[in-house]
């Protein structure tokens, strides 16, 4: 008997009659099977990685900073754990804080994962189960999914069974939260990381299904550009303001906008990553994105005070609790399109738009909750265009005059209590007392550096609505807020990691340095410009998602050129690319998979923890969420932390509560074996860490080179890699590094225009033994320079093992 | 003399250890009596009057710890001073086996100048927690995670203090580096 398979069939002798079969149980165990090569891990379950997990983890120690010294989980409590102490049920405070870091992944890889199914339902309705899965020119087309499950999804109707996977994993590994139970830190590790690994399947499910129906960018280097700032808004039209990470309503509306002549009449805006997405929407085959992208979750605030909306869309995600509280007192009606966010309005998915409007038009109600997206569609433009009227002639905004402005700025009694609760704790006093004395400037300095979370508001006890006197005070540069992103462009292509993985395995593209995540910075969002505009001169790959995404396309150069107008987005050495949204990041994670499978032809099917090694001792990437403060954040970088790839927050991060730092003076931890033979090899200690934080972006920058340095180097590579860490130390910090002759292996590996200079310091500052006449190093490295050395941490994988 | 304990208002609270708040006299012999003392700075000591100061403390012979981009503020002012993150400091310092930055071993007392108030917060909540260092706050924030800490001061107050502490520290012991 033949096997069933998936799909629609027809029957000849019946006509009109068409048969779909969905789905059959074991049909993805089937699939894997009629693989060829079929790695040792399909669809790994939480014990499944534990090894490789141990091996990280032995070398890369948690360093935990806990937020809180009590446990609260259960009524046995709350327990004082301070000191390590254990609670009532036996847990102590390592346990606990790394159970807690755990909570924080699956709840951003469950955000991910959830918004994947959410669109998948919508996609997979509208486009049926036998959509094909199309990411453009690769034949890798899920590199993650299949390297964590073994399977290659072909259609919309195949990611269903991925996701089975994800959601089954998560409920797995939310279970272990529960009280007691596991009591040693070491496991809860191993479970977060499994989380983070599964949260790249789950963003990577739900990318590629909206890249494969909604006509996104694929692998495109030539992605259109679209406009970026509150500067860019024309506010003198309707203003409709769509705010969250998944734009599958959102898609309603630009169709409807257009099928009815409203594209050029209505101001379509977006925040945060449903804005990125809208960009990406149609633009498959070029033309300019309709939407204009606001920027991220810390001008949502901001915005909705400006009063410039005159309707607002809300999907899921990274969206203030308070947006329709905050818009309910201007006027602004909210439309909620996602079962996540409701905010206690009433359900009006089964209404017509028309009565919706006239409630919503009244003032009769301050929202609604429509999950039809037809409805959606329709009914937010109109909104948008019956309300504006309206509310221009009232002049609605939350900002003061410039005689309240006055007033407010006078009250100040300099108590600090604002800079108390700031997240950043920035000089808003100083800079009050200033604007009272008429000079604005300070609050225009805040303006960029203030996150928009409005805590000083609650905590000022004479009332003034700081963050209204910050942006009254800012208007000439929200003015000037202008500029330009290149829309999210998906994967990297198979033939780009052809081309491009050789220098990236040998070094001679000195490293990849991804810039993601959200917009908690310690200093403002100029800080991305600065990094990405440095690395991009020294030739790194530069890639981008998410809200860094965003905030990197705000500044320009003297000619008035963004990093995206100056920089060609291909994935070549001094490149600069955005992948997209925050669900994007599953790319930057494939990208180095797909280096293993295309330029090492290793099998990546079901082969996880080979993929992993090969990753960690040969492809110099590092990723870096300078303004990390979501979970989602934090199972980001997880995920890229067992596929092998270093990551650095910025210092807001430490309240992730743990770290994974090496100790580069324990040298038994850092080896590896040959395979070749199985030898053990010395290393030197690159990468340091697989998560930590910096203070500054000073800091940051040397840190980045040196994350790029990997066992594979070759003297060229490392030679490369050795210049860039030693003059970004010296650009930032004022020092040669510490530790850079630790990274010597022969003369080969010394930058040519310094190398008489450190030969002579590893003689007299190291003891080193040097040939002065050849120039060469007769003795000191701690490691051979050997090009044909196959590291890796795998003892399976040597020959003689 | 500069009252450093009257103002040590917090936002939020870790939990049930709170940092005790001091004087710079008891905080000058408290580190007067430690074996292997450490300063420990943020970036914001290149802030010149707060780097004045830090250098003052190091020359009495107090090696530094230099976190962020700090060492920039060192360079040429003759004292010992090394670059290291200050995240993974507080994980080597957790650890018996760490030689220190000089090779000399490890630290007992923990002094902590010019950092960003929740940055190392979480430091020093590591530290509370899992190791049994004395830390002490010397910075313009109060530190509730610290051993010991001045309160919340003004900037002029926080020089003052300092200028106390370095005072009673030159008249105390000094340290070989």
């Amino acid at each position: 008997m033949s096997k069933l398979t998936t799909g629609s069939f027809s029957i000849e002798e019946l006509e009109n009659v068409q048969i779909r079969i969905g789905s059959i149980v074991g049909v993805i165990e089937n699939k894997i099977e009629e693989q060829r090569e079929i790695g040792p891990t399909p669809k790994p379950g939480i014990v499944d990685l534990r090894d490789w997990d141990y091996k990280l983890l032995d070398r890369y120690e948690p360093v935990y900073t806990p937020m809180c010294d009590q446990c609260c989980y259960c009524t046995f409590g709350k327990c004082d754990l301070s000191g390590n102490k254990e609670g009532a049920c036996g847990i102590d405070m390592k346990a606990h804080q790394a159970r807690e870091f755990l909570l924080r992944v699956i709840t951003g890889a469950a955000a991910h994962a959830g918004h994947g199914r959410h669109l998948l339902h919508y996609l997979i309705k509208k486009y049926g189960h036998d959509h094909p899965i199309d990411v453009g020119p690769s034949n890798l087309k899920m590199p993650v999914t299949q390297t964590v499950t073994g399977y290659r999804p072909e259609t919309l109707g195949d990611l269903e069974q991925v996701l089975d996977y994800v959601e089954e994993q998560l409920t797995q590994l939310l279970a272990t939260i529960h009280m007691g139970q596991e009591g040693a830190a070491i496991d809860f590790e191993s479970k977060a990381l499994h989380g983070g690994m599964i949260d790249h399947v789950g963003m990577e499910v739900s990318d590629v299904a909206q890249i494969s129906c909604l006509g996104m960018p694929k692998s495109d280097a030539k992605a259109p550009l679209a406009e970026i700032g509150m500067g860019c808004i024309d506010s003198t039209k309707p203003v409709l303001l769509c705010i969250g990470h998944n734009v599958a309503a959102v898609t309603y509306i630009i169709d409807y906008m257009e099928e009815h002549d409203f594209s050029d009449k209505i101001e379509l805006c977006g925040l945060c990553c449903t804005a990125i997405d809208m960009t990406r929407y149609q633009m498959d085959s070029g033309g300019k994105p309709s939407a204009k992208i606001v920027g991220s979750l810390a001008k949502e605030l901001k915005m909705i005070r400006s009063g410039i909306p005159d309707a607002i869309v809300v999907d899921e995600q990274c969206v203030r609790a308070d947006v329709l509280r905050e818009a309910q007192k201007l006027s602004i009606p909210v439309i909620t399109t996602n079962d996540k966010i409701m905010y206690g309005l009433p359900n009006r998915s089964k209404d017509s738009v028309d009565d919706i409007l006239k409630d919503l038009v009244s003032g009769k109600e301050a929202g609604a909750l429509v999950l039809d997206f037809n409805i959606v569609g329709e009914l937010a433009p109109r909104l948008a265009w019956e309300m504006a009227p309206i509310r221009k002639k009232k002049g609605i905004t939350a900002l003061p005059d410039d005689e309240e402005f006055k007033e407010l700025t006078s009250k100040c009694i300099q108590c600090l209590a604002c800079e108390l609760v700031c997240p950043t704790n920035l000089p808003i006093s100083k800079a009050m007392k200033a604007t009272s004395e008429g000079d604005l400037v300070p609050f225009e300095r805040l303006h960029d550096k203030c996150i928009g979370c409005g805590r000083c508001e609650q905590a000022c006890p004479k009332g003034i609505p700081i963050l209204n006197v910050i942006e009254k005070a800012s208007q000439k540069v929200i003015r000037e807020e202008k500029g330009m992103m290149r829309s999210g462009r998906g994967q990297i292509s198979d033939p780009e990691i052809r081309e491009e993985g050789v220098n990236l395995v040998l070094g001679t593209t000195p490293g990849v340095v991804a810039m993601v995540g959200c917009s908690n910075y310690p200093d403002g969002t100029k800080d991305l410009y600065t990094v990405a505009n440095e690395m991009l001169k020294r030739n790194y790959i530069v890639v981008m998602s998410g809200c860094s995404a965003m905030d990197l396309g705000m500044y320009k150069n003297d000619e008035g050129k963004t990093l995206y107008e100056q920089y060609p987005a291909k994935f070549l050495k001094g490149n600069l690319i955005n992948v997209g949204s925050c669900v994007a990041n599953a790319h930057i994670t494939a990208t180095a998979i797909k280096v293993a499978a295309i330029f090492a032809k290793r099998n990546v099917t079901a082969n996880f923890e080979e993929i992993a090694d090969y990753v960690l001792n040969r492809v110099g990437a590092v990723g870096v969420a300078w303004g990390a403060y979501s979970q989602k954040a934090s199972s980001i970088g997880t995920g890229c932390n067992r596929l092998g790839i270093p990551v650095i927050v910025g210092p807001h991060g430490s309240k992730y509560r743990r770290a994974l730092i090496g100790k580069p003076y324990n040298k038994d931890k850092w080896t590896v074996h040959d395979a070749r033979n199985g030898e053990v090899m010395p290393i030197a200690p690159a990468p340091e860490f697989l998560l930590t934080t910096a203070e500054t972006i000073e800091e940051l920058m040397p840190m980045l080179a040196k994350s790029c340095i990997r066992p594979s180097d070759n003297n060229m590579g490392r030679m490369i890699k050795l210049t860039h860490y030693i003059e970004l130390s010296q650009k930032y910090l004022g020092v040669m590094p510490d530790d850079w002759h630790i990274f010597v292996r022969g003369e080969t590996d010394l930058p040519l225009s310094k190398r008489e200079e450190l030969l002579n310091i590893l003689e007299t500052g190291h003891g080193w033994e040097i040939d002065w006449k050849r120039k060469k190093i007769l003795s000191g490295p701690s490691m051979k320079l050997d090009v044909s050395a196959q590291p890796t941490n795998i003892q399976r994988l040597c020959k003689e093992a | 003399m500069v009252d450093t304990i009257k103002n040590t208002r917090i936002y939020t609270t870790w939990g049930t250890k709170t940092a005790k708040p001091i004087q710079p006299k008891t905080a000058a012999n408290i580190i007067t009596k430690a074996k292997r003392p450490l300063l420990v700075v943020g970036s914001a000591v290149l802030d010149e009057e707060i780097l004045d100061r830090a250098v003052s403390i190091a020359k009495i012979g107090v090696p530094v710890a230099a976190t962020g981009h700090s060492i920039k503020g060192f360079v040429d002012k003759g004292v010992y001073a090394r670059y290291i993150n200050v995240h993974s400091l507080g994980g080597y310092l957790g650890d018996h086996s760490w030689p220190g930055l000089d090779g000399k071993g490890q630290y007992d007392t923990i002094i902590v100048l010019a950092h960003k108030k929740y940055y190392i917060n979480q430091v020093l909540s590591g530290l509370k927690n899992f190791t049994n260092l004395i830390t002490i706050s010397i910075d313009k924030n109060y530190l509730q995670n610290a051993t010991m800490s001045f309160g919340n001061l003004s900037h002029e107050s926080h020089l003052e203090a300092l200028d106390e502490l370095i005072e009673n520290l030159i008249t105390g012991k000094q340290w070989r580096i």
